[in-house]
């Protein structure tokens, strides 16, 4: 079963979005702000994180960095999933390496499942 | 001669501090509404699929009007954030076929409770002649109608009478709505700034009539994506007639 770490502040959106990767055969880990994602991304064996960019300590940006910095968890796919869509924030998200950028309003959760999908099998 | 450039200077500084408070609050309350609607677009869409359990008929066709809706206010939030952001406003359009007269009623419907709240009176006029369906973005069409209707139920006095008439014309080929209201119109000086971005006009202020400065700017945006128009005609008290004019092809 592949994991995925959901990093969203949000909690009625985190709620949501576990439970239909949970129903879509995923496990799940959350966290709900950058110093807990921080924590989570060392358990083994996370196959993908799914980013909010708008927390409350560090910003997704700086999560990315930090992710990209450690060394043991450098390589984890990165699927950023956030209701900001100004090109810049697009720009700055591939420029540190996600895979994809989703914004969360233009997309049904059935579509984050194959997006997921999708990356997961690259 | 120099203090009043120095004064000059110093309210257009202060102008500009204000339009990028404002925008910067239209950024915010954007992206919270964005987030309130992928909720209930994702509840919406679960309820749909019977993630939740069986639904009959009846429960499903009114979900899936509730599903469209919700991606109609999404869409208004995207195209309000392109419209705060750009130097150069751009709507992105998806033009399809659209009967404009069906279009009118069905929007006039949705102000039933403001109307029915202030005992105004929506008067549509049939048209006197078969007003032929055009090509444009409805949700984009019916943000300008929405628009231009809430502005004049707003600033219409109690028991006062709203009348749009539909007609054509047939010299440059293009369709015209007329929304006439009776309320507190315009000031002379203040109708060449009526549709600036978040352009405020003293006497509406003054009607304790909350506003953000951006539906007129939005809608004159919109109609001129479309390759139309709007304009006004108006007195002070003796209220305004919003004209939009759209290509039929």
């Amino acid at each position: 079963m592949k994991k995925i770490l959901i990093i969203e502040d949000d909690l009625f959106l985190q709620g949501l979005e576990a439970s239909k990767l949970t129903k879509s055969g995923y496990e799940i880990i959350t966290a709900k702000d950058g110093t807990e994602a921080m924590e989570k991304i060392q358990e083994p064996g996370i196959d993908l994180v799914l980013l909010d960019l708008i927390l409350p300590d560090f910003n997704g940006f700086e999560i990315m960095k930090k992710i990209r910095e450690t060394e043991s968890v450098k390589n984890i796919p990165i699927l950023v999933f956030s209701n900001l869509s100004e090109e810049k924030d697009v720009e700055q998200a591939k420029a540190l390496g996600s895979i994809d950028f989703m914004v969360k309003s233009n997309f049904t959760l059935d579509e984050l499942v194959m997006h997921i999908e999708t990356a997961l099998k690259k | 001669m120099h203090d009043d450039i120095e004064k000059l200077k110093e309210e257009n500084a202060r102008l500009q501090k204000i339009i990028v408070v404002k925008s910067d609050l239209i950024s915010i309350t954007a992206h919270q509404l964005r987030t309130s609607l992928s909720a209930v677009k994702w509840i919406l869409k679960m309820f749909a699929d019977k993630d939740f359990g069986d639904i009959n008929n009846e429960q499903k066709e009114y979900i899936n009007k509730a599903l469209t809706s919700s991606e109609r206010m999404i869409a208004v939030v995207s195209n309000l954030l392109a419209l705060n952001h750009a130097d150069e406003p751009v709507v992105i359009l998806e033009p399809e076929e659209v009967d404009i007269k069906m279009l009118i009623e069905d929007t006039v419907v949705e102000f039933y409770g403001e109307t029915h709240k202030k005992n105004i009176v929506i008067e549509f006029q049939e048209p006197t002649c078969d007003i032929p369906t055009i090509q444009c973005d409805k949700d984009m069409i019916r943000v300008v109608l929405e628009s231009i209707i809430e502005n004049a139920i707003k600033y219409s006095n109690p028991k006062d009478k709203i009348l749009i008439t539909l007609r054509m014309n047939t010299e440059n080929n293009t369709i015209i709505i007329c929304i006439h209201d009776n309320g507190i119109g315009i000031k002379e000086e203040d109708k060449k700034h009526i549709f600036s971005k978040f352009f405020r006009a003293e006497n509406a202020k003054k009607e304790g009539v909350t506003g953000s400065g951006l539906g007129l700017f939005i809608t004159q945006n919109i109609l001129q994506q479309h390759g139309g128009s709007i304009s006004l005609e108006s007195t002070e008290n003796n209220g305004t007639t919003f004209f939009v004019t759209l290509p039929i092809s």
